[in-house]
């Protein structure tokens, strides 16, 4: 029970911590950053610098997200441009680059036949780790992603959740300063995803590491990002930061009434809109308005109490990402409703 | 909100040094292969032949023992005569052992990687494919090493040390036979095994594909020799070929089932070639789907 | 645990499950269910293992019963000619025939139920079009992103106009613009009268489209119907929680203490918002109106914190997962 209550989203944006300071150093630089692959073009000249702590990814298919984190971590040379990951050129200093990453793949990644542990270890001694370091911190990672005994397990015979935390694991196992995590709550059932928010959340929030994150859930990324960079076939179609946006939401309410009456919402709609609000329906007969200046929210109760309706939920628009979003789409990158 | 009570730290302590990381592959992969019982008896069957030798060496120079068994010297020479020929069969039983070596562990170098898509995961790290291909091949290079040149040169020292001053300044060319007919194998072999488990997922059918490329390759070999008349049919024998050089280094006359040197060297070196390229092809930390 | 209808629709535009269990062998796959569906969008919610893809999997009649009948508009699932007919399916499993183009896979799926070539390729094209892939139909399927072949198994799934779909995570791997898209497909099929039943881990998207879901756990079924329903049902053992944000809090606290549907008010830990707790939320939101005029309190913002699926699921399912 206090659980769902903590989990309420209160005024300062969904999981973001009070007090949120800028960062100083940009992340990740993008300097007219163009990579072709099989002849194709695919990443056209991205020029941006993305300096938040948490930074969403997001695109349609075949926009180029997943290119672009390769071409990062150095699977793909750039063939023009270039682009640096904390200061580090990707074009000459490739090693210092990945000594910093950590990088959480989407699909299925593992090694097979070897235990959570063993697997975890390899890759924190491959990234330098001296042997007993490398367990020590196998074993730190593996519990804070929260795999208990079945670490002890072949990672073949884990569930998709457990694939994916033994994912998440790998990545932090070495201590990186930037994380790369592509799609992580992939295939997870409900309790999984939330946990995997609150570890990506936490990450963010107390460990000194800069978070990537690419999803197609919209949901994800606004609860875990402050930035959001929108690809579109390779470009980059709008780079905006969330928290300024959410700010900027005041007069945008959502609300969600219920009443005895049939057609409540079409004759509440009608009432506001006599008081000079814009009124639009959205999803689940929520009714989204806009309010001049002069009206108050103690008008709409006034309203309500007039009518007897129930006025179940009054909040600011909180899918200002999927607004957007769709605006990127549709070319027009600027983002407000 | 976060239930954990040890939160995510960085790591601020020591590295090891860069260029003996491929060394860790070797190390994960000899904790795992060790634990089978069969191969360690395997593992040691494979020393029994140099045991042989070491021992053969011994009584060459120990009367007594000789006696003991009932031998003379002459006899011993005539049996087991300590020449070129002797550790030209040396090397040729270690490396046939060591084909069966790579059989054994071969397969199970660089399919478990690929089956699910574990190459990101070492390439998103400072690690190099190179380094990668580095660190697998070492598994085999060391283990073969161990069973080839290794005991081979213990005993080219033992014989000396035993005759004495002079024998190894005579027979200098047998040491380097040795060192370098092993390490002509063992670069082969391990690349071969490694194409062939980057090739094919399961291990089974690694294992028959290389004991069938070489068997049936080495049959049409030897019809190829009949049909043409030529020991130039035998090149595309491993056998032969391999055979050959082993012959030409330690100055053995070959036989006329084997194919000329010069280009048994270039057949070698082709095959390794292959094998890198087959290698690069696998090993890449995405594949480009069109 | 039913909500109550709006109308009673006839069993014979359900899809109906009369006291059904499966096993498989000792396994469990579902135990005694017994549920009714009528049309329009259904969410099929639940952990991994809880039976989902067995209920599917007897909707569509690829397993029978261990023990109980279902009935999908009326056919029983054992007549599998006659219920292909009106039942499209979705898995999540991708196996396609090596080389086959999209429409390759759509059309020769009618085929195979016996419908001849012209209208199959009218279908097919149809179907096509509808999932928005008529430039990549020719394309093999192999070539295909992940979100691309979830949109042909959907075509392949409404090709022969069923009038049910069950669909396991239709949306898996789709850009949000696909996601809004298909559901809105779902919408203009629901609202024709289909049912379409759709299992998702997502639950703010079940919330957002769903017209009744069904909760699966273990093996049973643990709740069903509109989730306003079922939450309201819910009210005595969990009485619903909304959050206030005002500028007076205490002052809103000791309102509504004064009515005794209020179990509980608590002051959130920023100091500016009331978490209040009540066993009946109709009267406390039509008492709340007043309050708000009758005093200057300031209000922001007023959320229930546990009114959709995800609450319902946390409280009902709870969030064992997969630690183990």
């Amino acid at each position: 029970m206090s659980n769902l209550a903590m989990q309420s989203q209160t005024n300062a944006g969904p999981g973001a911590p009070v007090a949120s300071l800028a960062p100083p150093a940009p992340v990740i630089e993008l300097e007219n950053l163009q990579v072709q692959l099989g002849g194709r073009p695919i990443l056209k000249g991205l020029t941006a610098s993305l300096k938040g702590r948490c930074i969403g990814l997001l695109g349609p298919n075949g926009a180029g997200k997943t290119t672009l984190l390769h071409t990062l971590l150095g699977f793909y040379p750039a063939s023009g441009g270039t682009a640096r990951v904390l200061g580090h050129d990707i074009r000459s200093q490739m090693r210092e680059v990945r000594a910093l990453l950590g990088y959480m793949p989407e699909s299925d990644a593992f090694i097979a036949g070897l235990s959570g542990v063993r697997f975890v270890r390899l890759m924190a001694e491959l990234s330098g780790l001296p042997p007993s370091q490398a367990i020590e911190r196998a074993h730190e990672s593996l519990f804070y992603v929260g795999l208990g005994e079945a670490r002890y397990r072949t990672v073949d015979s884990y569930s998709l959740g457990m694939k994916q935390l033994a994912k998440l694991a790998q990545a932090l196992v070495h201590g990186p300063k930037v994380l790369f995590l592509d799609e992580p709550t992939n295939g997870l059932d409900p309790p999984a995803r939330e946990r995997m928010i609150r570890l990506i959340r936490d990450i963010r929030d107390a460990g000194d590491v800069r978070v990537i994150l690419s999803s197609h859930l919209l949901r994800d990324v606004e609860e875990c990002c402050e930035e959001v960079l929108v690809l579109k076939q390779g470009q980059i179609a709008v780079y905006c930061d969330l928290e300024a946006e959410r700010r900027g939401n005041k007069k945008f309410l959502e609300l969600e009434i219920r009443g005895e009456e049939e057609g409540v919402h079409a004759s509440f709609a009608a009432e506001m809109e006599k008081l000079g609000c814009e009124v639009a329906e959205g999803a689940r007969q929520r009714l989204k308005l806009v309010m001049p200046d002069g009206v108050e929210i103690r008008d709409l109760y006034r309203l309500a109490a007039e009518r007897q309706v129930q006025i179940r939920r009054l909040d600011y628009k909180r899918d200002s990402l999927e607004d957007i979003f769709l605006k990127a789409m549709e070319g027009s990158g600027d983002g407000r409703l | 909100m976060a239930v954990y009570e040890r939160n995510y730290a960085r790591y601020s302590g020591p590295v090891t040094p860069e260029r003996t990381r491929y060394l860790i592959l070797p190390r994960y992969a000899y904790e795992a292969v060790f634990k089978s019982r069969l191969f360690v008896g395997f593992l040691a069957l494979c020393f029994g032949p140099p045991f042989v030798g070491l021992l053969i060496i011994y009584l060459y120079h120990n009367a007594s023992a000789l006696q003991l068994l009932g031998l003379t010297p002459e006899k011993l020479a005539e049996m087991f005569p300590i020449s070129n020929k002797f550790f030209y069969t040396g090397l040729w039983i270690q490396g046939a052992l060591g084909f069966l070596l790579a059989l054994f562990v071969g397969p199970s170098l660089v399919a478990p990687d690929l089956r699910n898509n574990g190459l990101p995961l070492y390439l998103s790290r400072p690690f190099t494919r190179t380094e990668y291909v580095l660190g697998k091949m070492s598994v085999l290079v060391i283990l073969l090493s161990a069973i080839t040149w290794v005991p081979g040169m213990l005993l080219i020292l033992l014989q000396g040390y035993l005759e004495g001053a002079g024998w190894l300044a005579r027979n200098w060319r047998l040491g380097f036979a040795v060192f370098v007919g092993s390490w002509v194998w063992i670069l082969y072999l391990s690349l071969f095994a490694l194409a062939v488990s980057a090739w094919m997922k399961w291990k089974p059918v690694a294992r028959i594909t290389m004991a069938l490329l070489f068997f049936v390759l080495g049959g049409f070999g030897a019809a190829l020799r009949g049909i043409l008349g030529t020991p130039w049919g035998l090149l595309i024998s491993t056998w032969s070929v391999i055979d050959a050089v082993w012959n030409s280094l330690f100055g053995l006359l070959p036989g006329d089932e084997t194919p000329p040197v010069g280009p048994s060297w270039f057949v070698l070196a082709g095959g390794c070639a292959i094998f890198l390229w087959l290698l690069s092809r696998r090993i890449r930390a995405y594949e480009v789907v069109r | 645990m039913r909500a109550a209808a709006k109308e009673p629709v006839h069993t014979d535009r359900q899809v109906v499950f009369e006291n059904v269990s499966k096993f498989y062998g000792e396994v469990l796959g579902i135990n005694r269910v017994s549920l009714s569906i009528p049309p329009g969008i259904t969410g099929l919610v639940g952990p991994n293992g809880s039976g989902k893809t067995t209920l599917m999997n007897l909707m569509v009649g690829l397993l029978q019963p261990t023990r109980g009948t279902v009935r999908v508009l009326g056919i029983p699932t054992d007549h599998p000619e006659e219920l292909f007919r009106h039942v499209g399916y979705s898995t999540q499993y991708e196996g396609y025939p090596p080389g086959f183009t999209g429409y390759q896979f759509v059309e020769s799926y009618l085929r195979v139920h016996g419908l001849p070539r012209a209208e199959s390729e009218a279908l097919a094209w149809k179907a096509i079009e509808r999932v928005g892939l008529t430039e990549a139909a020719g394309r093999k399927v192999a070539g295909y992103s992940k979100g691309m072949r979830q949109r042909i198994k959907l075509a392949q799934a409404i090709a022969h106009q069923p009038s049910v779909l069950i669909l396991d995570e239709p949306l898996n791997g789709l850009d949000p613009m696909a996601r809004a898209e298909v559901i809105s497909l779902f919408r203009e099929l629901a609202d024709g009268g289909l049912h379409v039943i759709v299992s998702s881990h997502i639950l703010h998207e079940v919330d957002l489209i769903s017209d009744q879901v069904v909760l699966l756990n273990g093996g049973y079924v643990v709740a069903e119907g509109a989730i306003e329903g079922v939450r309201d049902e819910m009210e005595e053992e969990h009485p619903a929680q909304v959050l206030i944000r005002c500028q007076k809090p205490s002052l809103l606290a000791s309102r509504v203490f004064e009515n005794d549907h209020v179990v509980e008010a608590r002051i959130h830990e920023d100091g500016k918002s009331l978490l209040v707790r009540t066993r009946d939320a109709d009267r406390f939101y039509l008492m709340l109106n007043q309050v708000i005029l009758d005093n200057d309190l300031g209000v922001e913002t007023v959320m229930p914190t546990d009114a959709d699926v995800n609450a319902v699921y946390q409280y009902l399912i709870g969030g064992n997962g997969e630690k183990s």
